[in-house]
């Protein structure tokens, strides 16, 4: 992490790639934690969801094709 | 020696007949870009002689500038007389008050103000292009692609802020492109704070460039994680600042009035429509977009003009709520322009990705071979695509000594109001309908309603602000703000009522009825309806106190 922050260091294609991984995989809990937290809500999944879920499965299929490229700078 | 260099010493020249016919064909794509131009021109210049509200809603956006102009602030509670709040930020404005000084209120100097934005964003695009590929005509080409999309033709010239945020947003954008490759740390530390200078610029104009204020500090992570942060920091505590003082001034109905009134519902199916129509006028080059997005991420470094175009293009989808419409796209349109532009000219100046991983290199090795004929190949594909994105896109009027022949040899009917063609039709799931030219008998209409305002005894509540303002009466409330407070339970529409059931209105003139329901139903019991305009193609209902009519 401090190497992520230190001066003159750049995001590699490895790099992205994880976040992309992380930063979906938080986001398709996100999306699916709506209905578990606001116990509420009728109706499910709604469409809206699922175009969100959708979106989340790609950001972290496009994060699993970047990790192999490696320290290529992204 | 870098792969750049390498490139352009392997570089493939094309043979003369391949040369001659793309020349031919970009002569014919700039003719026909070109020819969009004339029309915006006489567009815009057509809307400036319209002296009335043309989109639903500019004459707020008067009213507004009127109000910064004497150093008042337009956030103000909607519950009392005289009910009227904006739900805008101020930089649009207070740019257009010094008109208000000199000229008096009048609606032709904000449209100048967002036509001029406009020209000087297509200009940007351009030189981002230029600068980016190195092709002057693809630069001139995207920079006149932007301004042949019906949507920027729409509401280009229009008394609303949306384009100076696009034009604050792309000179945002363009600043910070290559800031982190000035090695001048003075230099650098000027750039950037022009270039968060410019994003809250952007932001200040409307509250929509969020996306690409995140989208920047995004581009600054992923290049320099350590300055992204001092970058974002920037922006919050600067941005931050301007809010938390608007806010004590008005005494909280900054945040209210902006924010929270702007939280409205939301209608997938319009945001779905919105996008396929995205997609169906600006696809020749929406395509190529996002293909170049991809081939930075795999094989070259991702620019700013790439994150800024996912930001924008995700933050479209925000167009379905209720209010919004296809003016949410104008940021991704000017971004899709940009990316096209430098994939189209990289590609014909046959520059090559820095990319220097295992895929990359097997990539090169079968392009390299390839890259006489698929360059002979680009050089006629590149310029039909812009060809068929001026078909794709195709509006003009249908009428007159100039347009009507073109029209004609065109084989082009009106589709909408006033002898007009826009390949848009109707915008998909919304109520918009503009883009056709104004006429005398529509001017000639809207100083009858005028007249007609101005004969009333006391104040007239009008959903269009320019009848008051040109009969000299006070502008009373701001429907639309009025429903999306109402809409979120923070409207108290009691005294509006109570006034309209004392009849306290001598004329009452509605144009879509886009007021809270209470208040319709108050309008609907205790006004009736003696006359009704026609102008711009909208029926503009006049209404009078129900005993007051049953007398005459």
């Amino acid at each position: 992490m401090s190497k992520l922050f230190s001066r003159g260091y750049s995001l590699s294609k490895r790099d992205l790639g994880i976040l992309l991984v992380l930063g979906g995989t938080v986001g398709l809990v996100g999306v699916l934690a709506i209905d578990v937290l606001d116990a509420g809500r009728e109706g499910g999944i709604g469409p809206s969801q699922q175009a969100a879920l959708a979106a989340c499965v790609g950001i972290v299929l496009l994060g699993l094709t970047l990790i192999p490229l490696g320290r290529d700078p992204a | 020696m870098t792969s750049e260099a390498l490139a352009v010493d392997n570089r493939h020249v094309p043979g003369s007949i391949s040369t001659a016919i793309s020349h031919v064909l970009m002569a014919a794509a700039l003719l026909v870009l070109t020819g969009y131009l004339i029309i915006y021109v006489a567009y815009a210049v057509n809307l400036m002689q319209f002296p009335f509200d043309y989109d639903q809603g500019e004459g707020f956006e008067l009213v507004d500038t009127i109000m910064f102009s004497q150093g008042r602030l337009p956030y103000q509670n909607t519950n009392e007389y005289p009910f009227y709040s904006s739900n805008y930020p101020p930089l649009f404005h207070i740019m257009a008050a010094p008109f208000v000084w000199i000229f008096g209120p009048a609606y032709w100097y904000g449209r100048l103000l967002g036509f001029l934005g406009t020209l000087v964003t297509a200009a940007a695009i351009g030189y981002a292009v230029w600068r980016e590929g190195g092709h002057r005509w693809i630069a001139l080409a995207s920079g006149l692609a932007f301004l042949a999309s019906n949507t920027i033709y729409h509401i280009g010239p229009l008394f609303r802020q949306h384009m100076t945020m696009v034009m604050f947003e792309m000179l945002a954008v363009l600043v910070l492109a290559h800031v982190n490759e000035v090695s001048d740390p003075r230099r650098r530390r000027w750039m950037l704070a022009l270039g968060i200078g410019l994003i809250l610029c952007a932001g200040y104009t409307k509250q929509l460039a969020y996306a690409t204020a995140g989208a920047a500090v995004v581009f600054m992570f992923i290049r320099q994680p350590r300055r992204a942060i001092a970058f974002g920091l920037g922006i919050a505590l600067v941005g931050g600042l301007i809010f938390l003082v608007l806010d004590a001034l008005t005494g909280g109905q900054w945040f209210l009035q902006t924010i929270s009134a702007n939280v409205n519902e939301f209608y997938l199916d319009q945001t779905l429509g919105l996008y396929r129509l995205w997609f169906s006028l600006h696809g020749f080059l929406l395509v190529p977009a996002v293909l170049y997005v991809l081939y930075e991420l795999y094989f070259d470094r991702l620019s700013i003009y790439s994150v800024w175009f996912l930001a924008a293009g995700a933050n479209a989808a925000l167009s379905g709520k209720w209010g919004a419409g296809d003016s949410y796209f104008a940021t991704s349109i000017a971004a899709l322009c940009v990316l096209s532009g430098i994939c189209f000219a990289r590609i014909l100046n046959q520059r090559l990705g820095s990319a220097d991983h295992a895929l990359s290199r097997r990539a090169k090795r079968w392009i390299i071979p390839l890259r006489g004929p698929l360059t002979a190949v680009c050089m006629i594909v590149i310029p039909l695509l812009y060809l068929g994105y001026g078909r794709a896109v195709l509006h003009m009027p249908t009428d007159g000594p100039v347009f009507g022949p073109v029209a004609s040899a065109l084989g082009l009917e009106a589709n909408a109001d006033n002898g007009f063609y826009d390949s848009a039709g109707r915008i998909a799931g919304g109520y918009a309908d503009i883009g056709h030219l104004t006429t005398e008998s529509d001017i000639a209409a809207g100083w009858q309603i005028v007249e007609r305002v101005r004969a009333a005894e006391g104040d007239v509540l009008s959903e269009e602000a320019a009848f008051n303002l040109l009969a000299g009466k006070p502008v009373i409330t701001n429907p639309t703000q009025l429903l999306n407070l109402w809409l979120n339970g923070q409207y108290d529409a009691t005294e509006l009522v109570t006034m309209i059931e004392r009849q306290e209105f001598g004329l009452i003139v509605l144009r879509a009825q886009f007021f809270p329901t209470e208040v319709l139903i108050a309008i609907g019991e205790h006004y009736e309806q003696t006359e009704s305009i026609r102008m711009n193609g909208f029926d503009y209902l006049l209404l009078e106190p129900r005993n007051q009519s049953a007398e005459t």
